[in-house]
């Protein structure tokens, strides 16, 4: 897969980062070793591996359907937001 | 001429009483983010466990539309960047669902029939609310991680009417199963709906534009018609390449309308990958003989009620369209009136007074009145034209039956003493007639009956009434 500054720009809007100019070339270099050493999982030969096939045989655990929750655990992880007021956690003005 | 052609999406809130994937209550209008926590908030480290009861609902789904379900399903991570989702993802079930190929029968008003086919039904978290006010957006995350049923039909449907059919249908199994309240105003009922045009005889499926959150039946029907009058005037116009385009697009009811979402912004890029936050889901034997039995469907109930009570197939399916109303309709059966009484009073006479969405069961009017009320009827008590009254009234001030056929004087006269009396006076008087009678002219049978309905002020049960009048005039 070829890293370049377009795949670059793509990749800054949807992580929303914006890469500083004289970081660019590095981090292409960087993403491309990246890419370049997940890329030997291609080497393995997937035929006759069902595609529901997953590394664990264990199913997910369940649980029983009863409702609880702790409020003052909510009211800390609102003090603790960058902006919160009324129990709303506060972002800028986003349009629908 | 042009074919029309309509794939369906709905999202049906799942009734569990906690969240997906923690056990943060589902209730609805709570202060906001109170039924929150560290899992539906996305704090780092908090993992998702499976809500048991969200799957056998899902399981059971699959079982009333006669489709797979998987044993082995699995969730996946679809990305997308939204305040209303902390975690900038959505768990759902993008490449093995849990239901997949089913099938669900429409009913025409001529008694045909058309099977709509499901593609798939998935499990996935709902998203939170946001509140646009001046320059920021309040979050709501009480409902984050919500479970929701997302099912989708192929695209079957070749009209307007078609897709009422199916919502309609597809809400009342929903109903009957109860695995959610489907209300559409509350939005645990929620239709995106894909409509394209093709020239007849044509195969091949143009440019789909999609419809999203229309919260009534009849906006449905709506925006669907606007819609497939704009595809064809463009194709028409010979703009259809240039104005038709793969898109979302809002319904406006003021405007009767529908309107592009966005602007010409690239398709959202989700990149879709199995959760790694979660094992595959299995469907063990205990749970998957639990998802099979399920409660009576609503084509089940009707048959059943046209099998045994010997109503129309038409009536059976006004009864059973709605679970609320098919549960009132055996209410009232359970008082021992006949079931053709009780469906010209539920749908001819209590239906045909409400109106403004008031159904049977909201209405001030419970099961048990309306059967007490046809079961005085059946036993001489009132007249069928004094119920009317009697339900007129009741409607307007409530009351208890009894009461109100005593208070309105509606009570019929079969006391045969009070009645004698009453028609002994009445041929004593037309002695002539009386005679006249005797000597072959049966046609004024009618004339003493009218004398004796009129002098007791119509109250006399008529059965009653000829009766003693037969026995009177053989003497
Ligand atoms: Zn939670």
């Amino acid at each position: 897969m070829q890293i370049d500054e377009t795949l670059l720009q793509r990749l800054e809007k949807l992580s929303f980062l914006q890469i500083p100019d004289e970081h660019r070339e590095e981090m292409i270099a960087q993403l491309s070793e990246i890419v370049a050493f997940v890329d030997n999982l291609s080497e393995l030969s997937t035929e006759g591996v069902d595609a529901t096939f997953a590394m664990s045989d264990t199913a997910t655990r369940l649980r029983e359907d009863a409702g609880s929750v702790d409020r003052t655990i909510n009211d800390d992880i609102l003090s603790h937001a960058p902006h919160s007021q009324d129990h709303f956690f506060i972002v800028p003005k986003i349009i629908e | 001429m042009f074919e029309t052609i309509i794939g369906l999406e709905v999202h049906v809130q799942l009734n569990t009483q906690s969240k997906l994937f923690c056990s943060c209550p589902t209730s609805f209008n709570h202060e906001q983010n109170t039924n929150t926590c560290p899992t539906c908030l996305a704090l780092p480290g908090a993992l998702p466990v499976l809500n048991k009861e969200a799957l056998r609902k899902a399981g059971m789904f699959g079982t009333a539309v006669g489709a797979t379900i998987n044993r082995t399903s699995f969730f996946d991570r679809k990305s997308y960047f939204y305040p209303d989702s902390p975690s900038a993802y959505q768990i759902t079930q993008l490449y093995t669902p849990i239901v997949e190929h089913g099938t669900l029968v429409i009913d025409f008003e001529d008694g045909s029939q058309k099977t709509i086919r499901i593609n798939r039904a998935h499990i996935e978290a709902d998203a939170g609310k946001n509140i646009h006010e001046g320059s920021i957006s309040k979050v709501d995350l009480n409902r984050a991680g919500t479970p929701l049923l997302e099912i989708v039909s192929e695209p079957d449907m070749r009209s307007a009417e078609e897709a009422i059919l199916y919502l309609k249908k597809l809400h009342s199994i929903v109903r009957y199963i109860d695995i959610s309240d489907a209300n559409m105003q509350e939005g645990s009922f929620r239709v995106d709906v894909n409509v394209s045009i093709r020239p007849k005889g044509d195969e091949k499926l143009y440019t789909r534009v999609e419809i999203k959150n229309i919260n009534s039946f009849r906006f449905i029907q709506r925006a669907i018609e606007i819609e497939v009058a704009r595809q064809k005037e463009a194709w028409e116009d010979g703009v259809y390449e240039e104005e038709i385009v793969q898109e979302t697009r809002l319904f406006d009811q003021v405007k009767q309308e529908t309107r592009s979402m966005r602007g010409k912004e690239e398709a959202a890029d989700y990149r879709y990958f199995p959760e790694p936050d979660l094992l595959k889901v299995i469907v063990d034997d205990a749970m998957y003989a639990d998802i099979c039995s399920i409660p009576e469907l609503p084509d089940a109930k009707k048959e059943r009620f046209v099998n045994d009570f010997a109503i129309s197939e038409y009536h059976a399916s006004l009864i059973t369209a709605d679970l609320e109303n098919a549960h009132y309709f055996e209410e009232m059966l359970s008082l021992g009136i006949s079931a053709k009484n009780a469906v010209t009073w539920l749908i001819v006479e209590l239906q045909g007074r409400l109106s403004g969405g008031v159904t049977p069961s909201t209405s001030p009017i419970s099961a048990v009145m309306l059967g007490m009320l046809v079961k005085r009827i059946e036993e001489g008590v009132i007249s069928g034209k004094a119920a009317k009254e009697v339900l007129d009234y009741l409607l307007e001030n409530g009351g208890d039956i009894d009461e109100v056929i005593e208070k309105l004087g509606l009570k019929q006269v079969s006391d045969t003493g009070a009645l004698e009396a009453l028609i002994d006076e009445i041929l004593n008087a037309n002695a002539d007639k009386v005679a006249e009678y005797k000597s072959g002219k049966d046609k004024l049978f009618g004339f003493f009956v009218g004398q004796a309905m009129k002098a007791s002020k119509g109250s006399a049960n008529p059965n009653t009434l000829n009766e003693i009048l037969q026995a009177k005039l053989a003497q």
